[in-house]
């Protein structure tokens, strides 16, 4: 590990290189994952990175803007390879003053060379995309509106602000619900006539879960409340099948790992249903690196924008100070 | 009966989150007791439940010869998951499988065992909703197939249509002992099941890497053009273990290297290394080209020089002394069965055509090692002097198999210096480096191919009539006389075997 404080980026590149030549690191990166984050959870988006970077071997660049204020711009780096943070290679940059404006002239030259880009921002997503230049340069882009206060608004936006290649956090954390209720609907024929999403009434994933199974089954989805946490229940009802009155199918979350799938005239089954944590769930996203068509058609429906699938992929980046900005708000 | 929905609005071909789940089914394992059953089929439902690819009407049924009830065997099963599996441990993810595990005691000629079974499928039914559908493993001796497959045709289990849902059965190799004895045994198999219902296994086809050698071969422009004779110059395929035969005498005695290991793996390996490209990625169009390659085998010219035998004697190994093949326990002194084979083959198509394809497999090998070498000709010319170039060897294109999952290429480099010097140096793609995700064990992979009813991965019978075809002329010169030639445990085989590739001007690469 090589700690580099108040330094340059082409001090970081050489460092990087170093410490390549020193471990006999390996040739095989077959990403790049920018994590933008700050300081208070800086902790938390190690750990996340680690865990994914365990299962998709890349080359983590975490990005921690600092004091945006500050008179000097300062740049303070930290380089280990198979270290604290995993067993890839990995770049811990904080920077001060004005620096983080310019992220990218530290990042562009520690990109790996040729391979895809993932940017994920760890806290509250910029209101567009292409305001962070740390966005603009990736392939893929990964949010999560979890973390604002009002999330469902924060969807909103994210639709307007949509282009191919971007997906949320929440959107993963619906894929158990998606793939169990998949499943069970391999199993009935029939037409769909009722489905309803149980949840917190703040969960991005519930409206993106109605929205989804609203696109697939051409229905009207209902959100019922519930205490939550998330998504609590989903109840689907199919005209046919083994009951005269048609096939109920619901899935209830009954512990932190799984849920009971009741179908008509089948026993109830216990399925697995986790939790996923940062780690688990930036891995899934790290899986495939294409856009993501069905996320585009759900978010696309939720906010009443049609399918979002064709946008263009890529974005140019809009300067925004927030400087100026306060002084205007000030 | 229940039908899959193959219009299921949920699922979108571009949805590639969703997972491909089997429709509601049991798996019945008979010889659930076994080794094989242990340590890695019941860790492989384990996997399998864990990571969310069973479908919710799931029951595992096991048959053995033992006076236990349902608790007693889902307390082993439950023991073997915990201590084989791959995916962390989760107490509540075996709890779901754990309600549907259920033991059938029985031994194979017992009628009353088997209506037990066939009436323990229809309450599974019922109670959990497998519909009609089940998988049967033979994790047995291939001896027991006969009386197992009779009781299934007596009690109607293989039917499909009488079970109202898909019946398959998962049958391990040997596939028999020779042409003859495996047309028999497919025989008898696809008289009980229909043919497409039977899946042979040859848990090499699951490994990662063979698949991405098809991925290799056929998803890239660099590979194919200099995939054929005017480039290769030879190929050589390795399968060398470093254990001895353990306590598995009463059966390897009677097979040897080249039935055991040469006719199903390495073929299999040659196969997909030699195969045409397949004019698309399902099992029927795979199977045909694998097919055609395996009938254009040729055998060596004179099988004395163009093929080697070895066996094992004492000597040491990682460290240690182990005994000789003759010294294990259960072989008999008179024996004369290979723990080492090599052989020269050819394949008659015109990319092939003068190729030599050497394979070798052994037991008391120094390492643990599976890989395909591609060697290809030397350069016609060399514009430099010739002490510049004396290091060089030829260009190879490895496949590596196991361990180390991945694929090395070797190329001439200048070495650093103001005299002009080439040698040797090797780029190294690793598996688990690009993609750690964790692979999934052969089995588990296979075994969700079986439920999914996808049989890519599985060698179909005329494969496997095909490869014995090429073994059994040279089991049957073996038979005629002579004697294997001894090897000191932990050698790469006997001298023979470099004298084989010497004569040809060419050496065994070191894996």
């Amino acid at each position: 590990m090589t700690t580099l404080w108040d330094t340059t980026g082409t001090a970081v590149v050489k460092a990087l290189a170093a410490e390549r030549r020193v471990s006999g690191a390996a040739s095989g990166l077959v990403l790049t994952l920018v994590v933008v984050t700050d300081e208070a959870q800086v902790e938390a988006t190690e750990q996340a990175a680690t865990q994914a970077a365990s299962q998709h071997p890349c080359r983590v660049l975490v990005v921690v803007r600092r004091q945006t204020a500050a008179p000097e711009p300062r740049l303070d780096a930290e380089v280990s390879i198979g270290g604290r943070l995993g067993p890839g290679e990995a770049v811990v940059m904080r920077m001060y003053g004005r620096l983080g404006l310019h992220a990218e002239s530290v990042v562009l030259p520690l990109l790996a060379s040729d391979a895809p880009v993932v940017t994920w921002w760890f806290g509250e997503p910029p209101d567009l995309i292409a305001h962070d230049p740390l966005g603009v340069l990736a392939g893929r882009r990964i949010t999560d509106v979890q973390n604002l206060t009002d999330p469902r608004a924060g969807l909103i936006a994210r639709a307007h602000d949509y282009s191919s290649g971007d997906t949320d956090l929440a959107w993963t954390r619906t894929t158990p619900w998606r793939s169990v209720l998949a499943g069970a609907y391999d199993a009935v024929t029939g037409r769909p006539t009722e489905a309803r999403v149980v949840a917190e009434p703040s969960s991005p994933s519930a409206a993106l879960l109605a929205a989804w199974l609203g696109g697939r089954l051409n229905l009207d989805v209902r959100i019922d409340d519930h205490r939550g946490p998330g998504i609590a229940e989903v109840h689907l009802q199919v005209d046919g099948g083994p009951g005269a009155e048609g096939t109920d199918i619901s899935l209830v979350r009954d512990s932190e790992h799984s849920g009971r799938l009741a179908r008509t005239g089948e026993p109830d089954r216990t399925m697995p249903l986790p939790r996923a944590e940062h780690g688990d769930l930036l891995a899934e996203e790290l899986r495939r690196l294409e856009p993501d068509p069905v996320y585009a058609a759900a978010l696309g429906r939720l906010a009443g924008l049609g399918d979002l699938a064709d946008r263009a992929a890529i974005r140019s980046h809009i300067w925004r100070d927030p400087a100026e900005q306060a002084a205007a708000h000030g | 009966m229940q039908l899959s929905n193959p219009s299921n609005p949920l699922r979108d071909p571009r949805d590639r989150r969703l997972p491909r789940v089997p429709d509601p089914c049991a798996l019945v394992v008979f010889g659930v007791t076994g080794d094989l059953a242990r340590k890695k089929l019941i860790p492989a439902v384990y996997d399998l439940g864990n990571r969310g690819l069973l479908p919710p009407g799931f029951a595992l049924l096991g048959f053995a010869r033992r006076d236990w009830d349902h608790g007693e065997f889902e307390e082993l099963a439950r023991e073997a998951a915990r201590k084989g599996a791959r995916t962390p441990w989760r107490p509540e993810a075996w709890t779901r499988i754990a309600d549907a595990v259920r033991f059938v005691p029985g031994s194979f000629d017992d009628d009353d065992a088997f209506d037990t079974l066939a009436q323990t499928l229809i309450e599974l039914e019922a109670s959990h909703g497998i519909g009609g559908n089940a998988a049967f493993y033979l994790s047995i001796p291939p001896a027991a197939f006969p009386t197992v497959l009779k009781q299934m045709r007596r009690t109607g289990m293989a039917s499909n249509d009488a079970a109202g849902g898909w019946r398959r059965v998962v049958v391990e190799k040997p596939f028999g002992y020779n042409l003859a004895s495996s047309r028999e045994l497919n025989t008898l198999v696809d008289e009980v099941f229909t043919p497409g219902d039977v899946f042979r296994i040859d848990h090499y086809l699951g490994k990662e890497t063979v698949q991405n050698l098809l991925a290799l071969r056929f998803a890239n422009t660099l590979f194919e053009p200099i995939w054929n004779s005017h480039y290769v110059d030879s190929v050589q395929i390795t399968m060398a273990e470093d254990v001895g035969i353990g306590s598995r005498a009463g059966f390897y005695d009677g097979a040897g290297a080249a039935r055991d290991v040469l006719q199903n793996h390495l073929l299999q390996l040659l196969a997909l290394t030699a195969m045409e490209e397949p004019v698309s990625f399902d099992a029927e169009s795979l199977r045909i080209e694998k097919k055609k390659v395996l009938e254009a085998i040729s055998l060596p010219t004179d099988l004395a020089t163009g093929t080697v035998r070895g066996r094992y004697t004492q000597g040491w190994l990682a460290g240690s002394r182990v005994s000789g093949y003759l010294a294990e326990e259960g072989v008999p002194a008179a024996s004369r069965t290979e723990t080492y084979a090599a052989v020269r083959l050819g394949v008659e198509t015109r990319r092939w055509g003068g190729v030599p394809f050497y394979l070798r497999t052994g037991k008391r090998l120094p390492r643990r090692v599976t890989e395909i070498a591609v060697i290809l000709s030397k350069a016609p010319h060399l514009p430099f002097d010739a002490t510049a170039t004396t290091e060089l060897g030829n260009n190879q294109l490895v496949i590596r198999v196991q361990p180390d999952e991945g694929i090395t290429l070797r190329f001439g480099s200048k070495v650093p210096g103001s005299a002009m010097e080439v040698r040797d140096v090797s780029m190294d793609f690793l598996y688990g480096e690009a993609f750690t995700e964790g692979s999934p064990e052969a089995y588990e992979r296979l075994m969700l191919d079986v439920l999914l009813g996808d049989a890519t991965l599985f060698p179909r019978n005329e494969e496997v009539e095909a490869a014995w075809k090429v073994v059994d002329p040279i089991e049957e010169f073996w038979a005629e006389g002579g004697h294997p030639e001894d090897y000191r445990a932990g050698e790469w085989g006997p001298r023979s075997a470099e004298a084989m590739l010497a004569r040809e001007g060419r050496g065994w690469r070191r894996p």
